[in-house]
């Protein structure tokens, strides 16, 4: 569904992203783990077309997505959860929903995702008149999530869902996350610093040092790899 | 009290709120582009200036007068002077505000906030020379046989109070309400409205939804100039101006933008609404050339215990 082919990208003069590919099939559930600084976001920044990359291609259903400016690529069915929820805080819960329901299919099944959505998050729908910028940082988290829903994505992206957020709050976003894939089998590419956790839900992982995809592989393979074992898992 | 000073306190303030509702709509016009948008622009009163001669050529030249008579006629040149101004705003945006604003600005000190300044201070001084040339340094003025009439009410209070309100200045406020009115819904329920806003919250963000942040830009921007233009031209229908009247307003839009609260179009109605009432009723115990220092003094007064406007929201923008 989504194929990096030697990506390189970065910000005026200094490089980030160097030669990075990766593979995420439809259906797949794909992590991208790795240190602070590694690039992470920077690679789902290139993904949305917010920086665009030096070297390498992008595809995303076969579509070649280098001549597709930023705002069109929503509309292709890729939603962007971005790093630190980044709700639009003067707009309403409802409204920042709405704007996630921009893209035409969004639009078109409005109705069932917003149902959807309420369901896996009620206290979405509890605060749906309140402004998204009065909500808690968990609950920002879940707007910014149900807005991603609200696309109707064929690629649903997170950037770092966990960060800044409590423990407790942390692994009940995950949980959510966990349901959404079990209900939808909606393709998701997560980026985490939660190494165990993401490389326990996932089906497949790659792992990003430096801007370099260091090692890749599914689950198991990941998991049972001494260099994960030592440097994320702690064994 | 004699009945004197009650009529003369309530015709101030009748004055002050005809004055006020299209001071009003003159804000909300600024509004969209600096409160909303967070866009500097400085030439926001020549572009009302603008306004006013693009409804006095429809009036006099484009047939309107000859069509629709001298009632209706200038209020149809005035409406379709909006449109015009549209385009206007939405091409100065794409050939030279859009390299200042939006996303290209996000690194830059200050969000091109200084930039902007310059940039509109230059189309400022261009739109006012070129004014200057093109229409020449004589008081034009759109003239309807409504500014010389009055509607009168009363006599009230044992016959002893009367008061008048002048027809052009009364149906000017009763237009910019509406409009008021209208773009506030198009802003707070449209699709194209929350989206607007949502791009001006956070553009990145926008960007993730599929928003496109320069379009909508552009729109609010049109937008902006055609409300400030409409209510340019309904102040035309009463005060005679020219090439450099821009100078005198934008000042008080700003005041009124910043009085209602940043981001909220129904504040800056508001905020304008407040500048025309201490104008008009500042000229009770004050000389009226004071009137313009009355209203810099309630408006510090405001902010000072007020700094959020008065529909302002103290809530962080990302």
């Amino acid at each position: 569904m989504l194929k990096l082919d030697g990506i390189c990208a970065g910000y005026s003069v200094v490089p980030v992203l160097k030669d990075v590919s990766l593979t995420v099939e439809a259906g797949q559930f794909v992590a991208i783990v790795g240190p602070n600084g590694a690039g992470k976001t920077t690679l789902f920044k290139t993904i949305s077309g917010i920086v665009q990359p030096s070297a390498g291609a992008i595809l995303f259903e076969g579509v070649d997505l280098a001549h597709i400016p930023a705002a069109k690529r929503p509309h292709l069915g890729i939603a962007h959860v971005p790093e630190g929820r980044q709700v639009f805080p003067s707009l309403s819960v409802m409204e920042n929903l709405e704007m996630g329901a921009f893209t035409d299919a969004g639009r078109r099944a409005w109705k069932q995702n917003l149902e959807r959505i309420f369901a896996l998050m009620p206290v979405l729908a509890e605060r749906r008149d309140q402004f998204a910028g009065t909500l808690s940082g968990g609950e920002q988290q879940m707007v910014a999530i149900g807005r991603g829903l609200a696309s109707a994505p064929k690629l649903l992206m997170l950037d770092e869902p966990s960060m800044g957020l409590a423990p407790a709050i942390a692994d009940f976003i995950f949980e959510k996350l966990i349901e959404i894939r079990a209900e939808t089998k909606l393709t998701i590419l997560l980026v985490e610093q939660r190494v165990a956790e993401a490389l326990e839900s996932a089906d497949r992982g790659y792992v990003l040092e430096a801007g370099r995809v260091v090692l890749e592989g599914n689950n198991a393979t990941l998991r049972a790899d001494d260099r994960i074992r030592q440097a994320y898992l702690g064994m | 009290m004699t009945s004197q000073v009650i009529e003369n306190i309530l015709q101030a303030l009748v004055a002050g709120l005809l004055a006020g509702a299209i001071y009003g709509l003159m804000c909300v016009g600024l509004g969209l582009i600096f409160g909303v948008m967070r866009v500097i622009n400085f030439a926001q009163g020549d572009f009302m200036m603008l306004g006013m001669y693009a409804a006095y050529y429809l009036f006099l030249s484009a047939g309107i007068q000859t069509t629709f008579g001298n009632v209706l006629g200038p209020y149809v040149a005035i409406l379709l002077s909006g449109p015009l101004l549209f385009l206007f705003g939405f091409w100065i945006h794409k050939l030279l505000i859009s390299r200042v604003t939006g996303q290209r600005t996000a690194q830059l000190d200050g969000e091109g906030h200084f930039a902007q300044l310059i940039l509109t201070l230059g189309v400022a001084l261009v739109l006012q020379n070129g004014g200057l040339i093109v229409f020449g340094s004589v008081l034009a003025s759109i003239r309807t046989p409504l500014s010389s009439s009055a509607w009168e009410v009363g006599p009230l209070w044992n016959d002893l109070v009367s008061i008048f309100i002048n027809k052009a200045r009364g149906i000017a406020a009763i237009i910019s309400i509406a409009a008021m009115i209208g773009l506030a819904a198009l802003i707070t329920r449209t699709r194209m409205g929350k989206a607007l806003r949502a791009a001006a919250d956070n553009p990145v963000a926008a960007t993730y939804m599929g928003i496109d942040i320069d379009k909508s830009h552009r729109v609010a921007f049109g937008l902006g100039a055609a409300v400030t233009a409409v209510a340019g031209g309904l102040l035309a229908t009463n005060y005679p101006f020219h090439p450099y009247i821009g100078i005198d307003y934008v000042i008080v839009m700003y005041a009124g933008v910043v009085l209602g609260g940043m981001g909220s179009i129904t504040g800056a109605f508001w905020g304008g609404m407040t500048i025309g009432l201490v104008q008009q009723l500042s000229t009770l115990v004050l000389p009226t050339q004071l009137q313009n220092a009355a209203i810099f003094v309630v408006f510090l007064l405001i902010i000072f215990l007020r700094p959020q406007g008065f529909f302002g929201r103290m809530v962080e923008r990302t």
